[in-house]
């Protein structure tokens, strides 16, 4: 070993811990490190999902229809993530990052992944601390029951792949905003003027997002190249 | 010279504003350093040859290549180094972690080469010793060299430096010359400061803008000649209407239309480029 890489690998920095998860996963080392490097993965926003679920599962237990609150707030939560985890005004480097050969759509997509992948593993563990009466309240209309705690699933997959499809076109905040502040409008109009409240979260609807997320997965894949930064939106 | 990057008829609006008017310019192997006012358009143009922002109208062809498609994008990307104005950092990360993270999205995906690669970086501006420090640790002058290692990463063709020596004490400034002048020997350096001693040590060319146009394009000498005649010492202090300062010997010196008293004085850049861009009286 040379005298020069012996210094690289002294000067090199243990991993963190996120990172040392991931290689033990088999995640090559330098993909590792951008998902655990990602912006939004902070502890802070972490802590606020994990407090947004724990007022959700906390509505659950209190109120009639509280479990569908849970429902309608876990699709939006990878979206707010995303949000936060790219672009001008919120990545303090996205200047130095933006002209290197993985800006735009890789980079985004490797930090939607890592995001996505949090808020889902923390809604996962959510999900038992729900109250079976409540989900039963909602399952009665044909549906089992724990088919209905991971109703939130397709919805969450169509939101994200809804808005890095939407960002193509409008800035990633704006996307999600506008997706986040629609769905949460469509579920509640629904629930005004039908009897059924939880329609949006039924097999019809959950076919529905699937296919959704196949439409979206695929516009993204056409039009990717207009994340990049130097496309204007 | 044979053009690595050629801009033709380059135009940048931010509202109402124009930034860049029509700008038609090439570049060559060797430093060239941008000068210019505040608003002048310098960051602008070096942002748009960095494949960050798209110009309103023009070309581009930058290291052969169209940024304006994603292919010609990314392939200027892949043979650049980048210094924004304002590099930011994630002040968590180490030194070293900083290049580390830039190397990968430049693409090294080899763990042993690519710290390699960062230990270099490291080296070329000093920093080695505090690889392992976090950024927010760093003082502004350590993190100006930190920002540049980042570009040095890779060998880039293209190095596109914008206000490299902000926050370098005289010493770093020097070593900054130092590397940026044997940079310069094999590829293309394109720099925008303020600092017109940088521009007079460092560069073959200087261009200096204003309003989006170019002023001037030329050789350090030739700027410094256009103050020729118009740059004299004098015993008394001089009326209003142009540029003096009291000199260390005690002697007034004065750019622009020269006192009576007064006998000329060697010009230098500095009062070529004030004269250009016509702030000797604004200043004064």
């Amino acid at each position: 070993m040379s005298w020069e890489r012996i210094t690289a690998e002294v000067a090199a920095p243990a991993p963190p811990l996120t990172e040392r998860l991931l290689r033990a996963a088999r995640v090559p080392g330098h993909l590792a490190r951008l998902l655990a490097a990602t912006p939004a993965l902070s502890r802070a926003w972490a802590a606020a999902v994990a407090v947004a679920l724990g007022f959700a599962v906390a509505a659950a237990h209190l109120a009639d229809h509280g479990f569908l609150a849970f429902l309608t707030l876990a699709p939006v939560l990878p979206t707010a993530g995303i949000a936060l985890a790219y672009g001008r005004r919120i990545d303090p480097a996205h200047e130095t990052y933006a002209a290197t050969p993985m800006a735009g759509a890789p980079l985004l997509l490797v930090r939607s992944t890592a995001v996505l992948l949090t808020a889902l593993a923390l809604t996962a563990l959510a999900v038992p601390l729900l109250p079976s009466v409540a989900v039963q309240s909602v399952a009665v209309q044909s549906v089992a029951l724990p088919s209905v705690a991971w109703a939130w699933l397709l919805p969450a997959l169509a939101m994200t792949s809804g808005c890095l499809a939407l960002a193509t076109r409008v800035p990633l905040p704006v996307a999600a905003v506008t997706l986040g502040g629609g769905w949460v409008a469509v579920v509640t109009a629904v629930g005004a003027v039908t009897d059924d409240r939880a329609l949006p979260f039924r097999p019809a609807a959950q076919v529905l997002y699937g296919c959704a997320v196949a439409l979206l997965t695929l516009v993204l894949y056409v039009r990717r190249h207009r994340l990049d930064p130097a496309e204007p939106r | 010279m044979t053009p690595i990057v050629t801009v033709r008829g380059l135009r940048k609006r931010y509202g109402r504003r124009s930034v860049l008017d029509g700008l038609d310019i090439a570049f060559g192997t060797g430093v060239t350093g941008l000068l210019g006012p505040n608003g002048a358009g310098k960051t602008t143009l070096l942002r748009c040859l960095a494949t960050t922002l798209a110009p309103d109208a023009g070309e581009l062809r930058v290291l052969g290549l169209d940024p304006a498609t994603a292919s010609g994008r990314l392939g200027v990307r892949r043979r650049l180094g980048y210094l924004p104005q304002d590099p930011g950092f994630y002040p968590h990360f180490t030194a070293f972690e900083t290049l580390d993270y830039v190397a990968i999205l430049k693409e090294m995906t080899d763990r042993r080469e690519r710290h390699r690669e960062v230990t270099r970086a490291l080296t070329e501006v000093g920093l080695t010793d505090r690889a392992r420090t976090k950024v927010r640790k760093l003082s502004g002058g350590m993190r100006q060299r930190l920002a540049l290692a980042q570009a040095l990463l890779g060998g880039p063709d293209l190095l596109v430096l914008d206000e490299p020596t902000v926050g370098l004490d005289p010493e770093q400034r020097l070593r900054l010359r130092a590397l940026v002048s044997r940079l310069g020997e094999s590829r293309t350096v394109l720099l925008s400061t303020h600092q017109t001693e940088d521009v007079a040590a460092l560069c073959e060319r200087v261009v200096v803008m204003d309003g989006g146009r170019i002023l001037f394009d030329g050789t350090p000498a030739g700027l410094a000649a256009v103050a020729a005649g118009r740059v004299s010492l004098g015993d008394h202090r001089p009326g209003p209407g142009g540029l003096f300062w009291r000199t260390a010997d005690g002697r007034y010196r004065t750019i622009g239309e020269a006192p009576a008293d007064a006998v000329p004085a060697e010009p230098t850049v500095e009062g070529g480029y004030l004269l250009l861009v016509g702030r000797t009286e604004e200043a004064a």
